[in-house]
């Protein structure tokens, strides 16, 4: 009797073998598509609080990283730095023919200063010129135009609005 | 007997997972969680080099000789009236109400709205009474009406959202068995009618598909231009940014993919 409950018991634990294998590989599998996944997009943009994009059919991703700005409606941001109030660009009157934000214009340039630095020690080809520009979806046409011309002026002439995909 | 003694060295071959485990179950939550699963995209504008800031104002200024073969279309926003022209004149103007839907943070609450212009603050909640906040809006609709604004015009679409026109890409309002009508993709999906109440439903008209199937008509009609595939936006200034990204989608999708921005002096 003894010796047959033992051999059962020993059975038993024989058998009790959590088989993780099947596990493991919907692990690995998940890690590369997570990790994949990060690695594609994740870094290139990122939000600021507050600032809803709009959205659109566009499907272009943002390939490198670029200089970015991002425009809320009480902030002005600069590589997620704020820089000025968005109030400051609505004062500007809209009758002026050059408009361009004073603090906005000095930052930038000093951006494009350290791009053309670049090119001279060789890291970069020539000066993109390139900046990805966040603007929530409520912001008027006036403070966007404003910033686009100072971004013109500057040097900045390559722009980018940054969206969301739109679900469908 | 010496089938056992495999199976015994067998086991105690096994790799141990444990620890590589316990990595796994940290990692996969830290990755989800920092994962970011609404896709950001960008809308690409190029201003000419060299002319900087001075870009935007010489879209406006009147052809020169050598124009002559331009088109110069243009599409004009105002905050109430969108039109289309060219070189040689304008379409008549799209008139229309602007109707925002707010999705409220606290209840998920969803409702439409139709917009004043006037009023001083945001709408209020309808059920807790609540001052929305101008995050919770979600979605911003024009839809197209008379030049009255009393009457909002309404147009079939089919169950993905496309408008439906006749084979003059005028919108239609009702289809009988048997008809002929297209679909606004690009290019024109040619549809068949054979069950009207179960294909399409009559929706109030979205003045960014109108202005789609215009803006195709001109594509099709001016593809020889030298400049078939600039567009020019120009907006009032309190116009909101989510419109001019619509109006450039509309551009988009209608094959005019060189999109300047003008301003409309007021």
């Amino acid at each position: 009797m003894a010796i047959k409950e033992r051999g059962r018991i020993r059975k038993k634990r024989m058998s009790y073998h959590l088989n993780i294998t099947s596990m493991m590989d919907m692990f690995t599998i998940i890690l590369v598509f997570l990790l994949k996944m990060y690695s594609a997009e994740g870094s290139v943009l990122t939000n600021a609080d507050n600032l809803i994009l709009p959205n659109s059919i566009s499907k272009k991703k943002p390939k490198e990283v670029n200089l970015q700005l991002a425009v809320t409606t009480d902030m002005i941001l600069v590589d997620n730095q704020p820089v000025v109030p968005t109030d400051d660009a609505r004062r500007i009157p809209q009758e002026d023919p050059d408009p361009s934000i004073i603090k906005l214009e000095e930052k930038l340039r000093s951006f494009y200063a350290q791009e053309e630095e670049m090119v001279k020690m060789g890291a970069l080809n020539q000066v993109m010129g390139k900046v990805i520009i966040q603007v929530d979806k409520n912001i008027e046409f006036d403070v966007l135009f404003k910033i686009m011309n100072t971004c013109g002026k500057v040097g900045y002439n390559n722009m980018n609005f940054a969206v969301m995909e739109r679900e469908s | 007997m010496s089938r056992e003694s495999k199976k015994k060295k067998w086991d105690d071959q096994e790799m141990d997972f444990k620890t590589f485990m316990s990595l796994m179950v940290v990692l996969i939550p830290l990755l989800l969680l920092s994962a970011e699963f609404a896709k950001i995209a960008i809308i690409d504008i190029k201003l000419p080099e060299g002319r900087g800031s001075q870009t935007m104002q010489k879209v406006k200024k009147p052809p020169k000789q050598d124009d002559e073969n331009k088109l110069l279309l243009t599409t004009i926003i105002t905050d109430s009236v969108l039109t289309l022209g060219a070189k040689n004149g304008f379409l008549p103007s799209l008139f229309y109400q602007e109707f925002h839907r707010y999705i409220a943070k606290d209840d998920q609450h969803d409702f439409t709205v139709k917009y004043d212009p006037s009023a001083a603050e945001l709408p209020r909640h309808p059920k807790t009474g609540r001052l929305m906040e101008i995050y919770e809006r979600y979605d911003i609709f024009l839809y197209s009406c008379d030049e009255t604004y009393t009457d909002i015009h309404k147009c079939l679409y089919t169950k993905f959202g496309e408008m439906i026109t006749d084979a003059n890409s005028i919108a239609r309002t009702n289809v009988g068995v048997g008809d002929t009508v297209y679909a606004l993709t690009n290019p024109r999906r040619m549809i068949i009618v054979t069950d009207p109440a179960e294909e399409f439903e009559l929706k109030p008209l979205s003045v960014y598909d109108e202005l789609k199937n215009r803006l195709m008509k001109v594509k099709e009609r001016f593809k020889d231009a030298d400049d078939a595939d600039n567009i020019i936006i120009a907006a009032e200034n309190q116009v909101m940014y989510d419109k001019i990204i619509q109006i450039m989608d509309a551009a988009r999708s209608a094959d005019f993919p060189n999109i300047s921005i003008a301003k409309l002096r007021g």
